[in-house]
């Protein structure tokens, strides 16, 4: 066997340690890499800026707590970015840990409060509901009738800020947050088709590709994974967690296009070989 | 006891089905009405049968234990973790209530890491895979390969650097023959899924209320 | 400077990533052990969190005289007929409804925003020629894409002759696709990984007083 087809058979475990030792390097030696931006997140943010100071945005929070590592960074610049320029927030969660993650956020990472904001007046948390996408229709034609209460279990009508907010009407832009790739087609069905409402999503990188075919037309901008929000980072000048991770990504990737390309230098070679030998 | 146990669960489904078509293509309010209440009480349903989840995991659970309990006393202590774990985290949610630092414990330090590191392994497994697979051996793996490089490179900071227009092309990809294909599947599952989703309305597709 | 509850649940949850990491080596005691422990923990979670929501947006609206709440809650606890074999029938009234509605609200969306929509999105891009040159080269493409690729889940008909070419131009696009959904969940994998080396990090730097 010629040493180009034994790239074919290397032990998978050099492709594991030389992955684990590199991605950790730039944790305790950051480089500083600097990133590109995206027409995808130019939208996504543009979506956020154009609007009106004091539209109502709400936000269909599917964050989940173990995919956190690579949405927060979306989240937190998402967050800084609404609250600096004044706009309303219905945030609404439809996983299990969405109030927990909301809660970190809001009452630790990105206080409202430091921007001006009072709870109930200028954001609503409404708490977990497992909606669905039935639950999506429901919530877009009447929101008090998967929401009585927020999530503290004050009666809506008892919040300022709900008192003119019922439907879809009261919503100036949805903000789709989903880990679940096909879910994109619920906001489509039950926001974009039915009430012509501006939808934005983020989402993890992989179902960044599925999410496409909906874009500029159904959805006015998307982020697809830590990279995305990284770019959202920059673009709205509010370093977070993206930053820190760009190092690590960009070196830990690299035995991975190393093997791919042995994978291919081998088969080849292989293929070379057969053929002289049959010659 | 035929027409209990099948037709009216049919029928169900027909005229619930019929409600939310009608709520969604005339503009009559009544319809509208029905369909908001009618689809609030999904998230209800949904919401208050979680606890079946539990009880099934509980019996595969108890199952697997049985199976394999004469093999040593591990599988005893596998057994007794998820009782264990549920019963600190759901004691300490009920008594300090979900919002409490005492709740969060559990849920950061077990839920949340293990999660993720799961997702961590799937990196390695996933890589490994690649390795073996991603070979350029006909045209239609080539435009696979071609297609995941292409995009990898452009969503890793170090390349956007190195390869000058490696941004442009990644976004090519994404916007211009991955919409070109993800287009063509969207439509052909919606009318695949539109085949299946007035067969079900008709009563057609019996599976889906067999169950139980 | 992090408390001792803090180090503590630090030192768990690092000695869980370890553990869960260690399957990479070989199945082990350790990761089953986390697998389980994780099953406990995502059960408990689910379960608090929904009890919470029936709690202020079902048995509250109830208790305050929204009578119509009765009835999702009667079907959700019919569900749990399914656990005894002579009553499990009463399950498929609840799961009847849930598959109407759902059904219903999905086919109502589906014609209009992935059919229609699609395919007018697609044309107008083609037809549209006050776009630049590049833009109507790539609107082509795209467009080739889309009739080639649903000739590809065309099933009743052989794929010989012109439909078989089409398919297998199709099939290339969706090995693109495909290619680059691949490289986005090897990219979020990743990243799930930087994210708990980070958390390591930060335990160690923590326990240095950090």
């Amino acid at each position: 066997m010629s040493v180009l087809s034994k790239l074919g058979k290397i032990d998978y475990r050099w492709l594991y340690i030389t992955s684990l030792i590199l991605t950790a390097i730039p944790l305790v030696y950051p480089i500083g890499l600097s990133v590109t931006l995206s027409q995808p997140v130019k939208d996504y943010y543009s979506a956020i800026q154009d609007l009106p100071e004091g539209s109502v945005i709400a936000v269909s929070f599917g964050g989940s707590a173990s995919l956190l590592d690579e949405q927060e960074a979306q989240f937190l610049a998402t967050w800084k970015t609404i609250f600096s320029l004044g706009h309303k927030v219905l945030f609404y969660s439809t996983t299990e840990d969405g109030p927990m993650i909301l809660q970190d956020h809001l009452g630790d990472k990105v206080k409202p409060e430091d921007y001006g904001y009072t709870y109930g007046e200028d954001y609503v948390e409404l708490g977990f509901s497992p909606l669905g996408e039935p639950g999506e229709a429901s919530f877009a034609a009447n929101i008090r009738g998967v929401y009585a209460a927020d999530k503290y279990g004050t009666p809506l009508d008892d919040l300022p800020m709900m008192v003119d907010i019922n439907d879809y009407s009261g919503i100036d832009l949805l903000m789709f947050q989903y880990t679940a790739c096909t879910s994109i087609e619920w906001v489509v069905r039950q926001w974009s088709v039915p009430y012509q409402t501006k939808v934005i999503a983020t989402t993890l990188g992989c179902c960044g590709p599925m999410a496409a075919p909906y874009y500029p037309s159904q959805i006015e901008g998307f982020l697809s994974g830590s990279g995305a929000g990284t770019e959202l980072e920059v673009l709205s000048g509010n370093p977070g967690p993206g930053a820190a991770m760009s190092d690590s990504k960009s070196i830990g990737i690299l035995p991975q296009l190393v093997f791919i390309a042995f994978g291919n230098i081998a088969y080849f070679a292989n293929k070379y070989m057969k053929k002289e030998d049959d010659q | 006891m035929a027409t209990l146990r099948r037709e009216i669960p049919k029928f169900i489904v027909m005229i619930f089905g019929l409600f939310m078509l009608l709520g969604s293509f005339t503009t009559i309010p009544i319809f509208d009405t029905i369909k908001a209440e009618l689809t609030s009480w999904t998230v209800t349903i949904s919401a208050v049968s979680v606890w079946l989840g539990a009880v099934y995991a509980s019996y595969a659970n108890y199952r697997l234990y049985q199976r394999n309990k004469k093999e040593g006393i591990e599988h005893l202590i596998y057994f007794i973790v998820p009782f264990v774990v549920f019963g600190l985290q759901f004691g300490s949610g009920i008594l300090y209530g979900v919002e409490s630092p005492q709740y969060r414990w559990y849920f950061t330090n077990i839920y949340q890491n293990i999660g993720a590191t799961v997702y961590a392994v799937m990196f390695f497994t996933l890589a490994s895979s690649a390795y073996r697979t991603f070979i350029a051996s006909s045209w239609d793996a080539t435009a696979l390969l071609a297609g995941g490089i292409i995009y990898t490179l452009r969503q890793i900071p170090l390349f956007q650097v190195m390869i000058p227009g490696i941004v442009g092309a990644g976004e090519w990809v994404m916007l211009v023959p991955n919409v070109g294909g993800g287009r063509g599947a969207v439509i052909a599952a919606a009318l695949g899924a539109l085949a299946l989703g007035v067969r079900t309305l008709m009563g057609q597709e019996a599976t889906i209320t067999e169950g139980g | 400077m992090a408390g001792i509850m803090e180090l503590l649940g630090m030192a768990l949850g690092t000695f869980l990533i370890f553990s869960t990491l260690s399957m990479l080596y070989k199945d082990n005691v350790f990761f089953r052990v986390g697998q389980m422990a994780v099953m406990g923990s995502s059960i408990a979670h689910f379960i608090l969190y929904n009890m919470k929501n029936v709690y202020n947006n079902a048995w509250t609206p109830l208790m305050n005289g929204d009578i119509m709440m009765i009835i999702p809650l009667i079907l959700g606890l019919l569900m749990y007929t399914r656990l005894r074999r002579s009553t499990a029938w009463l399950a498929r009234y609840p799961s009847s409804v849930l598959v109407g509605i759902g059904t219903g609200v999905m086919v109502a969306g589906t014609v209009s925003g992935q059919i229609l929509d699609q395919i007018a999105v697609t044309m107008t891009d083609v037809l549209n020629w006050n776009t630049s040159g590049g833009s109507l080269i790539n609107a082509i493409i795209i467009a080739v894409g889309v009739v080639t690729s649903i000739t590809f889940f065309v099933f009743t008909k052989e794929h010989t002759g012109v439909v078989g070419k089409s398919a297998s131009i199709g099939r290339k696009f969706l090995m693109i696709s495909l290619g680059a959904n691949w490289s986005g969940e090897l990219v979020w994998y990743l990243t799930q990984l930087v994210g708990r080396l980070m958390y390591i990090k930060n335990f160690v730097t923590a326990l240095m007083g950090g």
